[in-house]
């Protein structure tokens, strides 16, 4: 009696696999692909640059200031503020700024950089630091790292300013 | 001798008619699956689809008229092994310019998502709700194969296949058994059984230390498979010893190995995922077993294992060791008919057949899915480098 | 730091190993997990274990806090000495697994050497010798004295204290804290040992030697070369 149970279990379970088969690519992938985007979970910062902090609009572009990213755990990086400038199109051929990213009023950092044309081209300028807490750097020159970069993506120029830890780490 | 051949040959499992009509449903699936390729424009991709409906049909029906199973499904395994790079390589070529991959294209979340990272994503996402990959959690344009897809799509693929995702899903063990099938006879027949622990010592290391490290440190260290597909770009001593990891462990365990041993060396004794994937094979209903009554302990079946999966004591107990990725190298070899698909749950050996049908028309519909699309995509990549009018 | 009450920096203390524990146990996860996994099965074993390493990672941690304390070294990311002691000690701490990996020693234990047929996960239980206990001590003062990022922070705090012992303290509470986090090892005791899981843990441990030795080989070669 028990062995026919467990049988009759075993082909419905069976059964049971290959409707979930059918279902895959109409049904399952779709519910479980929404259930992994609304799970609450965000790609580590290290790689998005992390919140935004302020914005501020000169005429047809943006410049955003994010808030500091520090490595996790023993992640292999410094602390640094992602800035961006987008969109590409709308910036002048010669960027020059001076921003504040700790929004004390003051200017931090001077980013300069001139824009390729080609969107695959990294922009070449520097990072000049204003403040200690920030470290200045040039480009092309200066390696470029997930804290330490000028770059062009999604139709934005992303730099990276990092920041020193002088004393303490942070 | 034509006739001496015709003497000797087998009787066939199943008649012409009976294979047809169990392949219908598949050949419908199928049909199915590419229905949206044919509505789209794009003759080259019509070209792939089609390709690909009539291969993974006709592989099916050759499954139902010989009773074979491996044998026809490396050929599939194999063309996904061979094809996915091509297809790949040449989209990241038109899209990059180049097989690495630029800071710039990871900060902008435009790597896709690769399955392998799985067991890496876990620790940290369920203790820091962070996703160590620098993927895009929802599709954009410029990456298609954005982590949700992606997960979604394995989880739901999992549920149907258990560790058999290793032979009808994943589009790279393919190339190591198309290396380790190019060689006639194994050069190298003595293999230590330990060695088949080392997946799962390196699935203890990556998950540690990528929880550690906040970085998948098996894609940025170990992956043999960068050496086909993408890598980080070599601008550093430190980026450049890892481009010579994973060629070294590309040549090694996916040229060399199979070639010499006639195994599926690197999913064997290297994939930290496929010892992942293992883990779901106990929640999966569909096994291999050993008729104890038929069995007279030859061992073709564990020479045949391309993954060994097989060990003395575990044909002697009638199953597999937890790794076996139902591939059917064992039964396709068996000679007294002792290696048998098993349905969980019932008696060993009293319906062989019916368990078999029951787990291919899941794994098949799955392998169509995934690996028919990604197939039919690099057909028409290919077709597309053709000087065709 | 300004001079604090000592209740103050007790508080302190104490509040920063229970916020950096999780790093803590990032830096030396690697190390336990594996070694932890090699022992026998049980809970009394590995709590006792878990102890003994732990006691040996609290001299660590006051050697070096006095140590500092003398030295008066602010410590920091820049600071010159921590590369050649960061990346001796990782050298050092690849030794240890090494020698676990390895199967050593093998007169107290029979399970150093797993035999080759059995190889089948969730196998037969085997049975161990009881360990020793300075395994446990040597890789506990080795993660003590590793220059992880909480183990900096309570550095510059407790090199600004005003005497001796409040430095010590002020370590000892900080540990304390951290070693909270360390409790969920013990529980590994209650997992079922067999040849075939020791084997993985000793490859996970030859393999995590490996990384070990390799960072802080990098990190040495990269001071002898550049300063």
């Amino acid at each position: 009696m028990r062995a026919q149970v467990k049988t009759v279990l075993a082909y419905v379970g069976a059964a049971v696999t290959l409707a979930i088969a059918v279902c895959v690519p109409f049904v399952l992938m779709g519910t479980f692909s929404k259930a992994v985007a609304h799970a609450g979970l965000h790609v580590d910062a290290s790689y998005t640059g992390g919140a935004i902090a302020a914005a501020v609009t000169h005429g047809a572009y943006q410049t955003v200031v994010y808030q500091p990213v520090w490595p996790r755990a023993l992640q292999q990086m410094d602390p640094f503020v992602q800035i961006t400038f987008r969109p590409v199109a709308a910036l002048p051929r010669r960027v020059l700024e001076a921003i504040d990213l700790d929004g004390d009023g003051q200017p931090d950092v001077r980013v300069s950089f001139t824009v390729p044309p080609d969107p695959r081209s990294r922009p070449s300028g520097e990072v000049v630091a204003l403040n200690a807490k920030y470290a200045g750097f040039g480009m092309p020159g200066s390696r470029s790292s997930f804290s330490q970069l000028m770059v062009q993506s999604n139709g934005a120029v992303v730099v990276r300013v990092p920041l020193k830890e002088a004393g303490t780490l942070r | 001798m034509a006739s001496s051949a015709a003497r000797t040959r087998p009787p066939a499992f199943r008649s012409v008619g009976r294979s047809i009509l169990l392949t219908v449903p598949v050949a419908m699936w199928a049909l199915l699956m590419f229905a949206p390729t044919f509505r789209a424009p794009g003759r080259n991709h019509h070209l792939g689809a089609s390709a690909v409906i009539v291969f993974m049909t006709t592989l099916f029906f050759l499954m139902m008229r010989t009773g074979k199973t491996y044998r026809w499904r490396r050929y599939f395994f194999v063309a996904l092994g061979f094809l996915f790079p091509v297809g790949f390589i040449a989209s990241l070529v038109a899209v990059r310019g180049s097989m690495s991959i630029p800071i710039e294209r990871m900060v902008s979340g435009d790597t896709p998502f690769c399955y392998m990272v799985i067991p890496l994503l876990i620790i940290p996402a369920a203790l820091a709700r962070t996703l160590i990959f620098p993927g895009s959690i929802l599709p954009t344009a410029s990456n298609p194969h954005s982590i949700a897809v992606m997960i979604g799509l394995w989880l739901a693929m999992t549920l149907v296949l258990g560790k058999a995702w290793c032979s009808y899903g994943c589009f790279f063990g393919g190339i190591e058994e198309g290396f380790a099938a190019a060689s006639k006879h194994a050069k190298i027949r003595k293999l230590d059984a330990r060695l088949r622990l080392v997946p799962w010592a390196i699935l203890l290391f990556v998950v540690v230390l990528s929880a550690a490290l906040f970085e998948p440190v098996y894609c940025m260290w170990l992956c043999p498979f960068k050496a086909v597909t993408e890598y980080p770009a070599v601008h550093s001593v430190e980026t450049a010893i890892q481009m010579g990891i994973f060629i070294a462990l590309f040549a090694a365990l996916v040229i060399v190995l199979p070639f010499l041993t006639k195994k599926r060396t690197q999913c064997a004794y290297f994939c930290p995922f496929g010892a992942f994937q293992s883990l779901f094979n106990r929640i999966n209903l569909f096994e291999i077993r050993f008729d104890r009554d038929k069995c007279v302990d030859c061992t073709l079946c564990q020479t045949a294992c391309p993954t060994m999966a097989l060990s003395v004591e575990s044909i002697r107990e009638g199953g597999t060791l937890l790794n076996c990725m139902k591939c059917g190298a064992c039964v396709d070899s068996c000679k007294k008919g002792a290696a048998v698909w098993h349905l969980k749950g019932t008696k060993v050996a009293l319906k062989p057949e019916r368990a078999r049908l029951l787990f291919l028309y899941g794994a098949w519909a799955m392998a169509t899915l995934f690996g028919g699309s990604i197939l039919a995509s690099s057909i028409a990549t290919v077709i597309g480098f053709l000087p065709l009018r | 730091m300004a001079v604090l009450p000592l209740s103050t920096s007790a508080v302190e203390a104490l509040v920063l190993g229970l916020a950096t524990g999780p790093v803590c146990l990032a830096s030396c996860g690697p190390v336990v997990l594996p070694w932890m996994l090699v022992q026998p099965r049980g809970v009394r074993g590995h709590a006792r274990q878990m102890s003994l390493f732990l006691a040996a990672r609290l001299v660590g941690y006051l050697v070096f806090a006095a140590a500092i304390w003398f030295a008066g070294i602010a410590l920091s990311r820049s600071w010159s000495g921590r590369s050649w002691l960061f990346g001796g000690v990782q050298v050092l701490l690849a030794a240890g697994l090494l020698i676990y990996a390895a199967g050593w020693p093998r007169a107290r234990c029979s399970i150093a050497r797993p035999r080759q047929e059995l190889v089948q996960i969730g196998g037969a239980s085997v049975d161990a010798a009881r360990p020793r206990a300075t395994g446990a001590l040597v890789l506990g003062f080795l993660t003590g004295i590793n220059l992880c990022p909480p183990f900096l922070v309570a550095g510059v705090q407790a090199a600004g204290l005003p005497s001796l012992a409040q430095a010590l303290l002020f370590f000892a509470i900080f540990f304390a804290g951290t070693a909270v986090w360390f409790m969920p090892f013990v529980s590994l005791g209650v997992v079922r040992r067999t040849s075939s899981f020791i084997t993985v843990a000793r490859m996970a441990a030859a393999l995590l030697a490996c990384w070990y030795g390799f960072t802080g080989a990098s990190l040495l070669i990269e001071k002898a070369i550049y300063g």
